[in-house]
């Protein structure tokens, strides 16, 4: 809104030479990054003693006294209101004639609503367990991967034609394959995974949000290099025209990250929930599939890979249809903890794991 | 009133949904009565009901699978609406003014048309349902809301239809009744010699594996009662699968007894595949032994014969379990529940032949019991199920009077019969068990959350038919269940599956899998074991079997279980070389629990050093445990010297990686909870 209004303005009146700054991917992201984080520092504390107040908290265990030792009691809104500051911030500082943007956008609101009606079926039955059923996610997440699919393959695909169903792999200059017919199921499947690997990530107080931070702020940098002609003709990348202002939405996003992990440090005063988990996971998983960082993320995103993965391959492998653990506990940040491990060791080792896991993801920029 | 009534009949799938059906057709149809059947074909239905000069007419129809998604719901729900069209058009060209069913899959698709059509002002119809059994069908229950009158058998039953429930009883076939019996013996295709007391044993129209079996079996210590007693058998129509009724009982004779001995029993034994004038055995039967089926109970006690009803259990809601006790209540039948034992190593669901055998040989002897247990039969069927239904479907008032659902009118029709609990399912109860477990900790008794012995017989015995199962989720169902209901009889079927080192089908192995009985059940069968609390050679060798076993849960539970044991182990050199060993497992909570063990069953001379050697181990936990171990070693006075212990503890790496943070201010908000409470319970 402000791109549109100082261009408007700038192109009027010359005078004002100050709001040409606002052409600026480069401020318009740290601009987007600034008002995220403000505006997370000032909604969140609001809205914590809100749900307070009105009891929309984790239950208690059945015994009805608070247990010293755990974290019942805490709310859970976190992620709607990232998502509320993400959008706004978004809006603020975008140019939303790009249909990245919007469809990355749609993917945050998408996801981010499932998750919220899952966190409030959860809070209305007063158990952790009973909110929607996983069928029921899955499905409403298919559908979005559906769409997302066929959006892609359409004429209103953000993506150029030549590149729509092309698959790049990291470390090679090239596409390996140009099918459609493999490609599209491939991006189906990958939305449906990591979609999903950040709630399975979710278990610690900061554990999600940080290599999320990490991961959409590789991903902007991506979206930078692609969507700038010198760049990406330097680099050999395609170049994705428009593609550049999603580094203004992830520039949103990691700063409305960094502006809940404030409150949802160890010990934590809110809970993402599963708003904020999978909105995070949908953001990402489109990202990377409009970047072409599809076959990346096994690198960049690995903590999710490996924590999702883990946590399936026991429960419905080990669990389910052999009848024993095929791991000594899943997901992955479990396992750390049973071996005796205290729960900010474990955060805080996840969050070297995931940076150096991004490093090497940049690396892939040169090395290719 | 003038026009000729229409009557529609539904219902089928088993016999034991048709009998009801015709027996409330008869009984209603008049010289202006039109009946039509609508049933399924292929089923009894499609056998009986013309025979009774009854016309019938097909749909579509199959058992409701379960509500999971999956291909038989989607082919469940596809033949429904397959059904449901074709029972349309049967009731838009009949015109039924009555519409009764009887349950079972096939009385679906005209309940629902028939509530469609009502719904469209299509059809006038006034509907009614039976339901035979104490826990209704999941079609019945659906059914039971679209219908005018739900009329069943048990009083208890009543809860699941509120507002439309009548108690009516059963509906008999009225052709069963007493027949003289000198003429019944002039019936009959054999010879009973005169002054031999009756047993007639039958498993229903298919026949029951278990009750032919076990028949078979009792026969060898009924042997020596051949002067007294004439044993009548129904084996059972049942062809198909694995099974044949009539075949698989002639090679267990066969199989089971030498040519000498068959000759013997042929004096006092006779078996027929059925009998289709079974009045005829009934009026001659002293004792009948039989399923716990609605159908066979009621007919049983119409004529008020007493009985040894051996139900099959782990059936929906438990019904035929429910109604056998409910006619033992009455003092008209013992009930003998299945049970599982070892066949060559393999778990199989049986009654053993000597339990049937001296049950039999018990009644029969007491001739007084006998006929106390006759009244008892009797009392358990005094109800006229037929006229109730009668009055009820012809009275011209709407629904809600004359016998309003659970108004004295319904209620004074139900004399002599006790009421009827619901019993747990596994499900639930392991449930409640889990629950007083982790509420009572070590001090939890099974007999808190079951009382009744019986109950408890039952439970067990219905826990450990599942682990004849070959679902690995049941079997480890029933597992779970046999240690928390502490069942000690049963303790050499979790040695068996313990022993039963069957490998895994290859796909499973390449994943990581490794027996037929996986890993979940291995490690459940060692925690009940110690649960139970017992101790004896093969427990040991189990044991020290399940230190080596490939999975590390195996491992780490039976180390727990020794440590529980050790009262009986103390001593035992192998034993705690086996935990010894497990201190270097590659599996920390092997390890772990290892070491807690061996404070509790070894001693000064091999735990203590083993334990203090682990004082620089790699992870902090193991350490800790060695610590609790140690610390039982000296409450056990176990410590040897205890200046040279304090020597070799020096050094011991006491850096950890973990602590316990606390909320200090949910602590003092419990402590002040915890004190008003307190204050409460003082000031009183």
């Amino acid at each position: 809104m402000i791109y549109l209004v100082g261009a408007l303005i700038h192109s009027r009146v010359g005078a004002l030479g100050l709001l040409r700054l606002s052409e600026y991917l480069s401020i318009r992201a740290i601009a987007a990054a600034l008002t995220a984080i403000v505006l997370t520092l000032i909604v969140t504390p609001r809205i914590i003693w809100y749900l307070h107040r009105r009891g929309v908290v984790d239950q208690w265990r059945d015994t009805g006294v608070p247990s010293a030792f755990d974290k019942a009691g805490t709310p859970v809104m976190g992620g709607t209101v990232m998502i509320g500051c993400v959008v706004i911030g978004t809006l603020l500082w975008c140019n939303l004639a790009s249909r990245y943007v919007l469809t990355v956008l749609a993917a945050l609101l998408w996801f981010g609503a499932i998750g919220l009606v899952d966190d409030v079926a959860k809070w209305k039955t007063g158990s952790g367990n009973s909110g929607m059923t996983e069928a029921m996610k899955l499905v409403l997440q298919g559908i979005f991967a559906a769409g997302f699919v066929v959006l892609l393959a359409s004429p209103y695909s953000p993506l150029p034609a030549s590149q729509a169903t092309t698959l790049y792999v990291p470390f090679v200059k090239f596409a390996i394959a140009r099918s459609a017919m493999i490609y599209l199921p491939f991006v189906f499947v990958f939305v449906m995974l990591v979609g999903n690997a950040v709630n399975i990530t979710d278990g610690m107080d900061g554990l999600a949000i940080v290599p999320s931070v990490f991961v959409v702020g590789v991903l902007g940098f991506f979206a930078y290099i692609m969507g700038n002609a010198i760049w990406a003709k330097y680099l050999f990348y395609p170049l994705l025209k428009d593609a550049g202002e999603l580094i203004v939405f992830c520039a949103a996003f990691a700063g409305a990250g960094i502006g809940f992990l404030w409150y949802n440090a160890y010990p934590a005063q809110i809970f993402m929930g599963d708003a904020g988990s999978l909105a995070i996971g949908g953001c990402i998983a489109t990202i990377s599939v409009l970047l072409k960082q599809e076959a990346l993320f096994l690198i960049l995103g690995g903590l999710f890979v490996v924590e999702a993965a883990t946590s399936q391959i026991q429960d419905k492998i080990g669990i389910k249809w052999l009848g024993r653990r095929l791991f000594y506990r899943a997901p992955f940040h479990h396992q750390m903890q049973h071996t005796g491990l205290a729960e900010t060791k474990v955060v805080i080792r996840l969050w070297i794991i995931s940076g150096m896991l991004a490093l090497a993801a940049l690396a892939t920029v040169k090395l290719r | 009133m003038n026009q000729p009534k229409r009557l529609l009949l539904t219902g089928g799938g088993t016999a034991g949904h048709v009998n009801p059906a015709l027996a409330i057709g008869r009984a209603l149809a008049g010289a202006d009565t039109r009946v039509l059947y609508v049933g399924v074909r292929g089923r009894a239905e499609a056998d009986v009901v013309p025979r009774e000069g009854i016309s019938i007419r097909f749909v579509r129809a199959s058992g409701y699978p379960g509500g999971r998604p999956s291909m038989a719901l989607a082919r469940f729900l596809g033949n429904l609406a397959v059904g449901v069209c074709q029972a349309c058009v049967i009731l838009l060209s009949f015109r039924p003014t009555v519409i009764v069913g009887t349950g079972g899959f096939a009385s679906a698709p005209v309940m629902f048309a028939a509530a469609l059509l009502r719904r469209l002002h299509l059809s006038r119809a006034r509907i009614f349902v039976h339901e035979q059994n104490a826990e209704p069908g999941k079609l019945n229950q659906a059914v039971g809301r679209l219908a005018d009158r739900v009329f069943v058998t048990f009083p208890e039953t009543l809860r699941r239809f509120p507002g439309n429930g009548v108690v009516a009883g059963y509906p008999l076939r009225r052709r069963i009744a007493a027949v003289d019996r000198e003429q019944a013996r002039s019936r009959l295709d054999f010879t009973i010699p005169p002054g031999r007391q009756v047993v007639f044993a039958f498993g229903g129209s298919q026949g029951a594996r278990t009750i032919n079996r076990a028949v078979v079996d009792a026969l060898r210590y009924l042997l020596p009662l051949r002067d007294r007693l004439f044993v009548v058998h129904g084996t059972g129509l049942f062809k198909g699968g694995e099974y044949d009724a009539a075949a698989d009982t002639r090679t267990r004779l066969e199989s089971v007894y030498t040519e000498a001995e068959r000759r013997d029993i042929e004096s006092f034994y006779v078996s027929r595949p059925f009998f289709y004038q079974i009045e005829n055995v009934y009026s001659l039967a002293d004792l009948v032994v039989a399923r716990g089926g609605a159908g066979s109970l009621y007919e049983i006690a119409s004529l008020g014969l007493p009985a040894i009803i051996v139900p099959k259990s782990n059936l929906p809601g438990d019904h035929q379990v429910m109604n056998a006790r409910a006619m033992a209540r009455c003092g008209g039948a013992v009930v003998v529940y299945e049970d599982v034992s070892l066949v060559d190593g393999q778990i199989v669901e049986q009654v053993d032949g000597r339990v049937l055998a001296s049950a039999i040989a018990g009644l029969l002897a007491d001739k007084d019991a006998l006929a106390a247990m006759a009244c008892g039969s009797r009392a358990f069927s005094q109800r006229d199920a037929l006229g109730v239904i009668e009055r009820c479907i012809w009275s011209s008032q709407p629904a809600g009077e004359a016998a309003g659902p659970g108004g004295a009118g319904a209620q004074a029709e139900t004399p002599g019969v006790a009421a009827l609990e619901t019993l747990p399912s596994n499900h639930e109860l392991l449930g409640l068990l889990e629950r007083a477990l982790s509420a009572s900790g070590s001090s939890y008794r099974p007999e808190e959350v079951v009382p009744s012995d019986g109950d408890r017989a039952y439970f067990i015995s219905r826990a450990a038919s599942l682990l004849a199962s070959a679902s690995w989720e049941r079997r480890n169902l029933g597992v779970k269940l046999i240690g928390l209901l502490t069942a000690r009889d049963d303790i050499r079927l979790l040695l068996a599956l313990l022993g039963d080192k069957r490998p895994a089908p290859l796909i499973k192995r390449m994943v990581g899998g490794d027996y037929v009985q996986v890993g979940f059940i291995r490690r459940n069968a060692i925690t009940a074991l110690g649960r139970i609390g017992e101790s004896s050679p093969e427990i040991e060798a189990a044991l020290l079997a399940a230190f080596d076993d490939p999975y590390y849960e195996v491992r780490a539970a039976a180390a727990r279980v020794s440590a529980r044991l050790s009262p009986f182990l103390n001593d035992r050199a192998a034993i705690v070389a086996g935990l010894r060993r497990l201190l270097s497992d590659r599996w920390l909570e092997v390890a772990g629990s290892a070491a807690q063990a061996l404070g509790k069953v070894g001693s000064a001379y091999d735990a203590l050093p083993a334990l203090v050697g682990l004082k620089d181990a790699r992870f902090w936990r193991l350490r800790a445990a060695a610590l609790e171990g140690l610390l039982s070693l000296v409450d056990r006075g176990e410590s040897g010297d205890p200046t040279a212990l304090t020597a070799a503890l020096n050094g011991f790496v006491l850096t950890s990686t973990d602590f316990k943070p606390e909320f200090e201010i949910k602590r003092l908000y419990g402590r002040l909870l915890k004190t008003i409470s307190a204050r409460e319970g003082g000031d009183r």
